[in-house]
């Protein structure tokens, strides 16, 4: 025989299946509109700071990690996450190997906040991994909830009676979940970094919840953070919740950055300044391509504009729960509520934050922010959704 | 969901169950997901977005706008002020305040130590804040130590010098060029009102307040202050945070709008003559609280001058010059430093509230703000109220025995016992006799003599386009026409003018209604205001408010009131040729519960006022003056130091006859002389030596000479008087043809205590000729010559002029 290809087992047939071409095109529009905007929002910055590729500094940077994400996301999708099963366990110690590098190992900052890792001319944030490692995992090992077996214990001792009723109530289960999150948790909590630990939460929890934990331990976990976050209302924290109920309370410091953001906003009106016409950019408002680049773009493209972009968002968002809901597997189910319910939250959050729905915390809004590596990790994340989508059963014809 | 789960739990053994159900969880709980994360989460941001985009917009807009742009003004230039003429009153121009910035000067200074350090020492001295003290200081003309000090702070904005003049400015760019001052120093460009006329009309042009924004402070500036001032103009900046320019950002233009041009009634030459003749007689008269004049246009209300006294320079309204309010404040001074126990600090209070004081007296318009008993003035009013009702009329008969009685009171006549005893209508107000009017009021009843009070407008404002309008002082009706002897006394005293007050511009519109046909008319100032271009933006038209009486009534007043200047108490503001009415007025003031600092209200604080008009067959100005308190020799008498009788008669009569004179001859008024008067005016002697008898005679004769002739020639050989004399018209002139002049000397007589006819006749008899000298205007067979030019006993020429002055002394209020 001449070379005949060997015959594609059935998994690997599927993972040759077709993209979810709505999912996909949104990904790439979103992209698309983020990078642009990343250019309008950092020009003037990129020319005040003097590169000299002038004002295109930052969108060249951006745009290039674009096109490298977005080849990145389609190698991503060919892979059958059915290896992430078994790469999950590596993800997620390689990530806590290097939550706990980079408070040794980071970029010097003056504020002494230790998230990022230089790796020559870029930074990795741990955090990132971090994400990828817990929905990773918690899939892995969610998707097998039914299959693993009750485990006995010597009704004996006490300690034995304990462990089964625990195992009864369904405590049991949760201890590795819980574990890991906590390390996580404290690791994150010494960079720190609230905003990346309540994302990882808001990931976890969601794939916990539509695995089918007892809703009773959501209640009880609801009620431990409610308790936590009171205890940390004191001091700095407080200070941010005043700020954010009235941010002309601190113009000059604390509020400034909400309040230059309200200005951007509120300016934009109806249809906004027009592309690129913004002002507030200008030297006024912080971190303009960054975290608060969705105020640029308000100011610029007005309410039309900003529920085009919110649009798009919840377009994306209920096409990755519903390529959850169509998944061949739990696994893929689990794998791709984790990283849609990641970037609701982080879209969310963010919108929130600008907005000052939410007090302030850093955190940046998918396919826009500035920032190469977290770009290309959010279309890599992308990539595994589609990897899952390639997998769903055809419906039935006829 | 709970239900559910648990039967997960038992049926784990049944494997196919147990996944269909964990399947079914998953499902549901996703979309359960689906809906938190895909739609309710994104309500709220859909919310948040429409209150900052939409409903909070203009808010935040206007934020955002504030701290991206810089706005530079651009100032508007403000409109001129001119009078009826289009005499230029107040206009503006470009001044320079000078600006320094320590802060930057600091700068400056290290800059050329920088220099120095890297071995690049400046070719020019580094600059020192000594030497600049000194140099600006000798160019703004201010202590250099000051400027120093202000070199000193920490600042970046420090006022060394304000309003310099374009050369000043100039000097101090050079200056700054020179010791290489960069931006520490510098002139910022800012307005200044120049007042062409200085104290020309001062309470009501007004001026700007330059320590105020330029705004009008007082006067027509202040009243017409959005006309005049124009709208500011903007240039405004996109700015980035750090205030330089924004990239590719714009930069709006708004036009300054330039003020408009006001015009005023005013006519410069009459509110000069106003202005002069108030303070001639505020002189002459010794007057203590100053006067005012106000003359108008009685057909229109045009206001054509208003003078108040004490007055005060625009250019410099804070100085007081005024010698009276200087008097006062030389004397709280040296109170002030006789007092050893008070402080520096309470002694500088003390005086800057005693000069705020009389600024405000000289800002002050008396004229208008102020309301005074009109006196006399107002008998106008209740003769022209009895005779439109029909109540009296010219054959009307009174008797003045010196008083009148009312209810259980005696209201004495200004003349006691025996008083004007028989008169009739005429000679009553020629007299100003207060009987008769009182009974001329009783005559009229309460009920209308209240009405004309409110036809006349005494009740109400005029509405005249000026600030702070006073309201008049006036009972109201119901009190006024009460049955009771008190009240039947109000009638009476407000029959001759007293015991009410009005202002000085009520009672000019009211006179102005007797003369002019019975309209009152509304008093206005503003004549006109134009553009830039001249074009008319508003201008006002004369304003009837209503008609009072009829013109036949207006002109029998007229000519009752011509009566009081021809030989009654106005009769000093005779004017040969011209026909002039009008009506004195002295009233007595009430003392008043606070007390003015200068001087204090009651008996001896009289206002003397004079209501006047001219011609009286068609007035064409209507003028009201008076002085408020003459100071009387001692307390109580009434004359003053220089014997002036204290009343009107005697005093605003004679100033208001000047008055109209020069007003009527600006105003180009045809003078009218009876045949008596034509023998009284001066003319110029003609040189007609040289000339032929016949040519000589008829020259003589067409200038109103009479003439002698001597000798049988041809030629006039000579002539007495002179060739250029000034000599009454009715004078005999003798010509000389051929004939020897007689070149003998003659002996000047006394003629003191003659008339003006005697003394003619007497100094004829010599060969001499009298002229009426002085400011005696008028001749009346009562005035006497009180002194002449040429000592009683010289010898003299034949044909020389003796001039004589005349004085009246008959008194009258």
């Amino acid at each position: 025989m001449p070379t005949l290809k060997r015959d594609l087992t059935v998994e690997q047939k599927l993972s040759r299946g077709p993209m979810d071409l709505p999912f996909l095109m949104l990904v790439v529009m979103l992209t698309a509109i983020g990078v642009i905007t990343v250019f309008s929002a950092s020009f003037p910055t990129a020319v005040s700071e003097g590169w000299k590729d002038g004002p295109y500094h930052y969108f060249i940077r951006q745009a290039m990690f674009a096109a490298a994400g977005i080849v990145a996301m389609y190698f991503v999708s060919k892979i059958n996450y059915q290896a992430f099963r078994w790469m999950s366990v590596f993800v997620l110690c390689a990530a806590i190997a290097m939550l706990v590098i980079v408070l040794f190992f980071h970029t010097k900052r003056t504020d002494n906040v230790k998230r990022w890792i230089p790796l020559g001319p870029l930074t990795f944030q741990p955090s990132e991994a971090a994400k990828l490692g817990v929905i990773l995992y918690f899939s892995a090992r969610m998707s097998k909830r039914q299959s693993e077996k009750k485990r006995q214990y010597d009704l004996r001792t006490p300690k034995g009676v304990m462990f089964n009723w625990m195992e009864d109530v369904g405590l049991m289960e949760l201890v590795p979940y819980v574990a890991i999150l906590g390390v996580i948790a404290i690791l994150m909590y010494l960079e720190p970094h609230l905003s990346g630990t309540i994302l990882i939460f808001v990931a976890a929890a969601a794939i916990l919840f539509a695995g089918g934990i007892k809703l009773r331990w959501f209640g009880i976990g609801i009620v431990c953070v409610g308790i936590l976050a009171m205890l940390m209302l004191q001091g700095y924290q407080s200070a941010r919740i005043v700020t954010w109920r009235d941010p002309w309370s601190d113009p000059s410091d604390r509020g400034f950055q909400i309040i230059q953001s309200l200005y951007s906003i509120g300016s934009g009106g109806l249809f906004g300044l027009g592309f690129g016409q913004g002002r507030q950019k200008q030297g006024f408002l912080p971190e303009a391509e960054n975290d608060f680049i969705f105020s640029v773009w308000c100011e610029e493209m007005g309410l039309v504009g900003a529920c085009i972009v919110l649009i798009l968002f919840m377009l994306l968002i209920i096409r990755g729960y519903w390529i959850a809901l169509h998944a061949r597997d739990r696994f893929g189910a689990l794998l791709v509520v984790g990283i849609t319910t990641l970037m609701a939250a982080q879209v969310f959050l963010n919108i929130s934050v600008v907005t000052n729905l939410l007090p302030t915390t850093g955190i940046s809004l998918p396919f826009f922010s500035y920032g190469g590596t977290a770009l290309m990790i959010q279309l890599a994340e992308m990539g595994i959704v589609l990897g899952v989508s390639r997998q769903i059963p055809a419906p039935k014809q006829g | 969901m709970e239900r559910r789960d648990r039967e997960d739990r038992r049926g784990s053994e049944t494997r196919p169950g147990v996944d269909k159900r964990a399947n079914r969880t998953i499902l549901v709980r996703t979309i359960a997901l689906m809906l938190a994360f895909g739609v309710v989460l994104f309500i709220p941001l859909f919310v948040q977005l429409y209150a900052i985009q939409i409903r909070d917009y203009k808010f935040y807009q206007e934020k955002a706008i504030g701290q991206q742009t810089r706005d530079n003004a651009v100032a508007a230039n403000r409109g001129e002020i001119s009078d009826c003429n289009g005499k230029v009153l107040a206009v503006s121009a470009t001044v320079y305040d000078i600006i320094i910035s320590p802060n930057d000067f600091k700068t400056v200074q290290e800059n050329w130590d920088d220099r120095k350090e890297k071995g690049k020492t400046p070719d020019y001295a580094r600059p020192e804040a000594d030497v600049v003290a000194v140099k600006l200081g000798a160019i703004l003309d201010k202590d250099p130590e000051r400027i120093l000090k202000a070199l000193g702070k920490h600042s970046k904005y420090e006022v060394v010098g304000v309003r310099g003049e374009q050369e000043v400015a100039e000097e101090v760019r050079q200056l700054i060029r020179d010791l290489h001052l960069s931006n520490s120093v510098y002139p910022v460009p800012t307005s200044k009102r120049y007042y062409t006329y200085g104290s020309l009309a001062s309470q009501l042009i007004g001026w700007v307040n330059w320590k105020n924004d330029n705004k009008g402070a007082w006067g027509m500036e202040a009243l017409y202050e959005d006309s005049l001032a124009g709208k500011t103009g903007r240039i405004v900046t996109a700015r980035d945070s750090k205030g330089a320019e924004m990239r590719y950002f714009f930069q709006d233009y708004y036009d300054a709008t330039d003020g408009n041009n006001l015009n005023l009634t005013i006519d410069t030459t009459i509110q000069y003559y106003c202005e002069r003749v108030l303070e001639k007689g505020i002189e002459m008269f010794d007057v203590q609280d100053g006067g005012f004049v106000i003359a108008m246009d009685p057909k229109t209300g045009a206001i054509k001058a208003w003078a108040n006294s004490p007055t005060y320079d625009l250019n410099d309204p804070w100085t007081v010059t005024d010698p009276v309010l200087l008097e006062y404040l030389e004397t709280v001074n040296a109170k002030l430093v006789e007092k050893g126990e008070v402080s520096e600090e309470e002694k500088k209070t003390a005086y800057n509230k005693a000069l705020g004081d009389m600024q405000n007296r000289q800002w002050r318009n008396k004229a208008m703000n102020d309301t005074y008993e009109p006196g006399s003035t107002f008998k106008s009013m209740v003769l022209a109220a009895a005779l439109e009702e029909g109540v009296v009329n010219e054959n009307s008969s009174f008797y003045c025995p010196g008083y009148y009685k009312v209810g259980e009171f005696n209201i004495e006549c200004s003349k006691k016992a025996p008083g004007h005893g028989q008169q009739d209508l005429a000679k009553a107000v020629a007299n100003s006799c207060n009987p008769a009017f009182m009974m001329i009021g009783q005559a009229l009843g309460p009920e209308k003599f209240y009405n004309y009070l409110e036809d006349f407008g005494f009740l109400e404002k005029t509405g005249i386009d000026m600030q702070g309008e006073g309201k008049s002082v006036v009972w109201d009706r119901k009190t006024f026409v009460a049955p009771g002897v008190k009240e039947n006394a109000y009638l009476a005293t407000a029959s001759f003018g007293q015991r009410f007050q009005v202002t000085p511009i009520q009672l000019i519109t009211a006179a102005s209604a007797v003369v002019n046909g019975g309209h009152l008319m509304q008093p206005y100032v503003m004549k006109s205001i134009t553009d830039d271009q001249g074009n008319v933006i508003t201008q006002t038209e004369p304003t009837e408010i209503r008609q009072v009486i009829s013109e036949e009534t207006s002109r029998r007043c007229r000519t009752i009131l011509e009566g009081v200047v021809d030989g009654g108490t106005g009769k000093r503001a005779y004017v040969p040729g011209y026909r002039i009415g009008g009506k004195t007025g002295s009233s007595e003031t009430v003392k008043e519960a606070k007390e003015d600092p200068i001087i204090s209200r009651g008996q001896d604080y009289t206002i003397v006022s004079f209501l006047g008009f001219a011609p009286a067959d068609d007035p064409q100005i209507v003028v009201l003056l008076a002085y408020n308190a003459p100071k009387p020799v001692s307390p109580g008498s009434n004359y003053t130091a220089k014997q002036h009788y204290i009343s009107g008669g005697n005093m605003a009569a004679v100033m208001a006859g000047e008055l109209l004179s020069n007003i009527l001859d600006y105003m180009g008024v045809e003078k009218l002389y009876t045949e008596e008067e034509r023998t009284m005016i001066d003319v110029t002697v003609p040189n007609l030596v040289g000339q032929t008898a016949d040519i000589g005679k008829s020259a003589a004769e067409s200038a109103g000479f009479s003439i002698r002739t001597v000798g049988e020639g041809d030629t006039v050989t000579a002539q007495i008087p002179v060739g250029g004399a000034i000599i009454p018209s009715g004078s005999k002139i003798v010509l000389y043809l051929g004939a020897e002049k007689p070149t003998d000397l003659v002996t000047v007589p006394d003629v003191r205590g003659q008339t003006a006819q005697g003394a003619q006749e007497s100094l004829a008899m010599f060969g001499l000729y009298l002229k009426i000298g002085g400011s005696s205007r008028y001749m009346s067979s009562k005035a006497l010559v009180a002194g002449q030019s040429v000592a009683i006993g010289t010898e003299v020429e034949r044909g020389t002029v003796v001039e004589c002055t005349f004085v009246d002394n008959t008194l009258v209020d």
